[in-house]
């Protein structure tokens, strides 16, 4: 028979887990990591990351291949940023960004920028008659995909209105940009090429 | 941690990770943010020394940065940080016995703060303070056990793996720690 613990001793699984240290080591971190630059691959074994030779002659492979590929790192992504718009997670910090210190017009400025609204207008132009070229899953995936882009961009510029001086909302909405810019990239290319339309 | 459903908080850790691989150090800010208070106060409990526990955490977090291609995203981040952290704080003793002799693991009972924060006291100062200061004054080992298995919440062979200890080394570890504990804190109960 066991014998029942005092209650002392079973309030131990009661203690905080988690205690804040007395500085913010972020900095001093953020500053080493880069330094160091990027995560290592493991140096020893392969991660099985390695790159394949592909057939030249089965280009449309390739191309279905890397969309696959975008659709799948778009979504996470993606999931990453409706996540940080839910109003049940605490609010993305906004002070400790170096790299976004642009403030409220870093986002805006990206996507007024004329070079980049021209050749997204020319990629939603074309982006149907590409899509009929792509075999019908795919194709379904990219307008999914495509959906939650934008139900993602509509969001974190709500949050934006909220808080305009965001960085990281402003950084969010940048990155979904790029997804919706990598996306659409790449559906030109699975479908044979800017040439083709 | 956040009040999200589990699924949801594996895919967005899993996010991040990946976006941190990639060498986006803002998810990787993220990651640190929600995790640094799990892992230094894993390092504060285990070292006794907020200065240690700083530095501990903060080689802790490098070394996940560095070797984040070897996380598999389908386990739990914040275990996978412990496993780290509780290796550098381990590290750190070795290097540490090699090259001084420790001082004695039992403190005088007069220390009552045992180099603890004063901070660590929360809705119950009082009760709470007396317990950290308790497992505070453990011998390391027994410590490392309670700590881990006590407090943190793993299992045997969880704690065994992460300390490099045998699985009945830890329980025995965890058992002499409850009995040292239940001593000091409840000396009318050892008959129980």
């Amino acid at each position: 028979m066991n014998d029942p613990a005092p209650p002392k001793v079973r309030r131990l699984s009661e203690l905080p887990r988690e205690v804040l240290p007395p500085h913010d080591g972020w900095p001093a971190l953020e500053a080493r990591l880069r330094e160091s630059g990027r995560p290592q691959a493991d140096a020893g074994a392969p991660s099985g990351g390695t790159t394949l030779p592909i057939r030249r002659r089965r280009p449309h492979l390739m191309h279905f291949a890397a969309l696959a590929a975008v659709l799948a790192a778009v979504a996470v992504g993606v999931s990453i940023d409706r996540w940080m718009l839910s109003p049940a997670q605490p609010a993305p910090p906004v002070a400790a960004s170096p790299h976004g210190g642009g403030g409220e017009g870093m986002a805006v400025a990206y996507v007024s920028d004329p070079r980049y609204v021209h050749a997204r207008e020319e990629l939603l132009r074309s982006l149907d008659a590409r899509l009929a070229k792509l075999p019908p899953p795919t194709r379904k995936k990219v307008l999914q995909s495509l959906a939650t882009i934008h139900q993602s961009m509509q969001q974190i510029q709500q949050a934006l209105g909220r808080e305009p001086g965001n960085a990281l909302l402003q950084e969010l909405l940048i990155d979904t940009y790029q997804n919706e810019m990598q996306v659409l990239s790449t559906v030109q290319e699975a479908s044979g090429g800017a040439g083709e339309t | 941690m956040v009040p999200a459903a589990q699924s949801d908080w594996i895919e967005w850790e899993a996010g991040l990770v990946q976006r941190a691989r990639g060498g986006d150090v803002r998810a990787f800010e993220r990651l640190y943010r929600d995790h640094i208070g799990g892992v230094y106060g894993l390092c504060l409990r285990m070292t006794r020394d907020p200065a240690a526990a700083e530095d501990c955490a903060q080689e802790a977090f490098f070394n996940a940065w560095r070797a984040l291609e070897r996380f598999e995203t389908r386990s739990s981040f914040g275990t996978w940080l412990h496993r780290i952290a509780v290796n550098v704080v381990l590290n750190r003793r070795r290097k540490r016995a090699a090259q001084v002799e420790l001082p004695p693991l039992m403190t005088d009972p007069d220390e009552e703060s045992g180099g603890l924060p004063e901070e660590w006291t929360l809705d119950t100062p009082v009760e709470v303070h007396e317990i950290e200061t308790a497992v505070g004054d453990l011998p390391e080992g027994a410590r490392d056990a309670l700590v881990l298995c006590g407090i943190y919440g793993y299992s045997h062979g969880e704690a065994s793996q992460m300390l490099g200890i045998a699985e009945g080394t830890c329980k025995a570890q965890l058992h002499r720690a409850r009995a040292l504990l239940r001593a000091k804190l409840e000396p009318g109960s050892q008959s129980l």
